[in-house]
């Protein structure tokens, strides 16, 4: 048999390579790493140096302290469904790929926790214990492929966190690799509130760049006993806004409270999944309602009597789970759609409070006549996180750019109204630049000192999450350097 | 050239609301007490007192005292009663800016108009002030449900040690851009910065509520552990499900028994069912009592007070007064509790406990001697280890919290506590010393 050898001359290739138990668990060549060049932010690409594929924490403790060593750029990536580009290689990074660690260590009902790798996908947990009555609460659109330890990097949200929270309510503890090599245990055990700085909560949601998250305790929660949803039609998008506030204030909190328009809904009738919604409506709502089963008849209720007090065109409750679930695959494979009719799309992921969902509607429809593109929105109504999906085709010279800055304008009216400019896509490289319109100088100064105290010499996925330093800013350096030295 | 101002001269000088203060039992006090109300007077204050390296203790209303510290005085105490009052009300959007000194029981009387309340159950909500919650992330049984200041703060306002004001969060309920700045200052005991304003989420006040008390007549450990963990794994949804030993449900209830304290909140119908659900579980050796209304407030009003005593308070420290935190995995409660109650019976000291057995937070309050408080505590300690848990002291004179550490033994990762402590606060001036390792 032909003895395999590494056909490179970058010495680091070779050193990475003899870091590994399985020595081959590395790519170099050109033509592997092109599927690394970007994630799920398909606009910007950059090649990585290399991708190495660790099988345990000690490999990848290893890894970190080489590059760290000797100085290269590296970043972790899980499964690549990233929508900002978190994972996208800008400074010619090594990438740890954790798709091989991707074991379910541990599952304690009983305490209501699990322990996973960080490459495990978040929807084989719920399935994993689904039948003995459990699951993981957050659950992005793209939970079928995504990981776990991506979920993490992102704070990832889904359609169901209006009621059970997010990833970061939802980690326990967690064993990390600093960006030095060193292995560090944060909430040993999965037990609440270890004293000290609440690192957890710090890590979640810091898009990797404060260390790599190499095991993960969540907690599990009991299926609840009943479930109904319902599906209302609006002839006007204002109607459908009011209803989602009118619910709200009813007291109910539903499980989930979501929104396409008619842009949207023509795109997901066109793909995969289409349940036969009416094309000439100009909003669609699916609203479910779960909890102990004597309790939720009277809800649902409540939520018709709300939508027929509303102009609501049709509403009505799912009459098994056949149809229920059919909903949902309509709604949950809703971005993908939009491939159906429209060459290319951007999706976008502001927050506004919910009470200014009609007024940031009608400006996120003027952007789309100022821009000349069709914008479709596909939202998780409940918390105010809008999904404007701004279609367009990168074919047409100059379109792309137009997409962007349509996108960058629909997160500036989010702001301005009191939102925030991601809700858990995060920033990674799409929205730096936007970060400016909800943080000032010294607020984001303020978030990469946090980062100095981790990732000392900005090794690990440098150049993500925070713009690059302001004019001002830079000014304001120079002169405080020449004062110092 | 420049004198140092000291303390008084620029207090007085800026027309500011201080008086001079007392060192007490409990340390953490200043030599000068002064209660902002605005947030420029505290930024100023801070640019003062960081350009001359005074050190500043802060504190809400003073009910966590005792709560962590080896300093009984710093030069300057800054305290936030007076910085009180709602800020923002956005009622459809069940979102709530305060300012920090707001004490947790007003706002939640105000938030009552609004069929709304903050889904927080912190200790003593009657003097404790929402920042001190935060600050120190208190919760209560109900934590089950309702999770903690960490799950619900969606944006802070925080004055720098420098003076600087920095806004963290913001005020929407789903928030990932940039880090989660929020976390930092939440259970970061005042380290890192004051918080002046406050932005949560709400939920709806439910509809009905009532509590259970399922009461054991023995204290058989495999009957406790599996009549609980059968509990839990059924389809109820209670808000809180904690354990009393019989000190505690005595103290509440009148029941001298082991006890479970369930708790429901929803819609009638619901919170019906899950009661009926409660009683057909009931065996033999086991007695329920469903409390509702002003008789269910009642009960839950006197487990929030347990940490205060007023006869551990008046008799002039003969026998000190501890109140520890204890977490542990969800269903070692039980094992530590029947310890604690072991330990009641094989020694003099009064020790009592409760803790939540889906959630793995414990409360336990022990009076005693100084020697025997010390020996108890250090048992206490070790038994939360052996249970992979720790035990921290959330209440106890200076003296002794000099001999006894507050927070254990720190962790492979201070380093990285102490880079954000250096970070954010490189004079030290802020709450020296209150937290864990002498941060």
């Amino acid at each position: 048999m032909k003895k395999w050898k590494l056909k490179t001359k970058d010495r680091h290739i070779h050193g990475l390579s003899q870091l590994l138990n399985d020595k081959q668990a590395i790519l170099y060549h050109k033509e592997d790493l092109i599927s690394y060049d970007c994630d799920g932010f398909t606009i910007h690409k950059s090649l990585p140096r290399a991708v190495v594929f660790p099988h345990s924490t000690e490999e990848v403790a290893r890894i970190v302290k080489y590059c760290h060593d000797h100085a290269l750029p590296f970043l972790a990536r899980g499964a690549g469904t990233g929508l900002s580009g978190g994972a996208i290689p800008l400074n010619n990074e090594v990438i740890i790929s954790m798709v091989k660690m991707k074991r379910l260590i541990d599952i304690d009902l009983d305490n209501r926790r699990a322990v996973v790798e960080p490459g495990y996908v978040n929807l084989k947990l719920t399935n994993q214990i689904i039948e003995r009555g459990y699951y993981y609460a957050p659950d992005p659109s793209s939970q079928y492929c995504c990981t776990i330890g991506g979920n993490v990097a992102e704070n990832a949200g889904g359609a169901h966190c209006l009621k059970y929270g997010v990833t970061t309510n939802h980690i326990l503890g967690l064993e990390l690799v600093l960006p030095n090599g060193e292995i560090v245990e944060i909430g040993r055990n999965g037990v609440l509130d270890e004293p000290g700085y609440d690192l957890l909560g710090l890590i979640t949601g810091s898009e990797g760049t404060l260390g790599i998250v190499t095991k993960i305790i969540v907690r599990i929660l009991k299926n609840p006993e009943g479930k109904q949803t319902v599906l209302a039609y609006f002839d006007d998008i204002e109607d459908g806004s009011q209803a989602v506030s009118d619910i709200i204030s009813a007291g109910i909190v539903p499980a989930a409270l979501e929104m396409m328009d008619k842009t949207a809904i023509e795109g997901v009738e066109a793909a995969a999944f289409p349940v036969g919604h009416p094309k000439d409506i100009a909003a669609v709502l699916l609203i479910e309602v779960d909890g102990i089963a004597a309790g939720i008849d009277e809800q649902i209720e409540q939520i018709l009597s709300v939508c027929r007090h509303r102009n609501v065109r049709e509403v009505r409750a799912a009459k098994d789970e056949k149809e229920r679930a059919a909903w949902w695959a309509n709604r949950k494979t809703g971005f993908g759609a939009m491939g159906a009719i429209s060459p290319d799309y951007l999706v976008q992921d502001g927050v506004i409070p919910r009470s200014k969902l009609p007024e940031v509607l009608r400006r996120i429809n003027k952007i789309s006549e100022e821009y000349d593109l069709r914008i479709a929105n596909i939202f998780h109504a409940g918390d105010g996180n809008l999904h404007p999906l701004v279609l367009f085709d990168a074919r047409v010279p100059g379109e792309t750019e137009k997409a962007l800055a349509a996108g960058s304008a629909c997160l500036k009216v989010c702001a301005d109204v009191g939102g925030t400019i991601t809700g858990e896509h995060g920033v990674g490289i799409e929205k730096r630049e936007e970060m400016r319109f909800v943080f000032t100088d010294e607020e984001i100064a303020a978030q990469t000192d946090i980062r100095s105290v981790f990732n000392t010499d900005n090794l690990l996925n440098a150049g993500k999450l925070f713009p690059s330093p302001s004019r001002c800013a830079e000014v304001k350096k120079e002169i405080k350097e020449k004062i110092i030295g | 050239m420049n004198e140092v101002l000291s303390i008084v001269e620029y207090l007085t000088a800026y027309k500011l609301d201080y008086e001079m203060s007392q060192a007490d039992l409990y340390g953490n006090s200043g030599q000068y007490t002064v209660y902002p109300t605005s947030e420029e007077e505290l930024s100023e204050i801070f640019a003062f007192v960081h350009k001359y390296q005074f050190t500043v203790n802060i504190q809400g209303a003073g009910s966590k005292r005792g709560y962590g510290g080896l300093i009984d005085q710093a030069d300057l105490l800054i305290s936030m009663e007076k910085f009180t009052g709602i800020v923002e009300h956005q009622s459809g959007d069940m979102t709530l800016t305060v300012k920090a000194g707001t004490k947790l029981e007003d706002v939640q009387r105000y938030l009552e108009d609004f069929n709304q309340k903050l889904a927080l159950d912190p200790f003593m909500p009657h003097v404790s002030t929402i920042g001190g919650v935060i600050a120190s992330n208190d919760s209560g049984p109900k934590r089950l449900n309702y999770g903690s200041a960490r799950d619900a703060v969606i944006g802070l306002r925080v004055v720098y040690p420098d003076g600087k004001v920095i806004r963290t969060g913001g005020k929407v309920v789903k928030n990932v851009a940039g880090y989660d700045m929020n976390k930092l200052f939440i259970s970061s005991m005042g380290t890192l910065g004051v918080i002046t304003e406050v932005t949560v989420k709400l939920r709806p006040l439910a509809k009905s509520t009532a509590t259970c008390i399922i009461s054991f007549q023995g204290e058989d450990r495999n009957t406790i552990y599996s009549f609980t963990r059968n509990l839990l794994n059924n389809s109820i949804e209670p808000i809180s499900c904690e354990l009393l030993d019989p000190i505690v449900s005595y103290k509440i209830s009148g029941i001298n028994k082991l006890s479970l304290l369930i708790s429901f909140e929803d819609v009638e119908k619901s919170v019906e069912y899950q009661i009926k659900y409660i009683q057909s579980l009931i065996e033999e050796e086991m007695n329920l009592i469903v409390l509702r209304n002003s008789e269910e407030k009642q009960l839950w009003d006197r487990l929030y007070q347990l940490p205060i005593d007023k006869e551990a308070e008046h008799n002039n420290g003969e026998k000190l007064f501890a109140v520890a935190k204890i977490g542990t995995i969800n269903l070692n409660v039980i094992d530590i509790l029947l310890k604690v109650m072991e330990i009641r019976r094989n020694t003099n000291i009064d020790i009592y406990t409760h803790g939540g057995v889906g959630h793995g937070l414990m409360q336990l309050y022990i009076k005693g001697e100084e020697r025997e408080m010390i020996e108890t505590l250090t048992k206490m300690r070790e038994v939360t280890n052996e249970n992979g848990g720790y035990c921290i002291i959330k209440h106890l004179p200076l003296a002794q919290r000099l001999v006894f550490d507050t927070w254990g033994e720190t962790k492979g990762a201070h380093y990285l506590l102490e880079g954000i402590k250096t970070k954010v606060d490189p004079k030290k001036i802020l709450n020296r010393k209150r937290y864990v390792g002498g941060i």
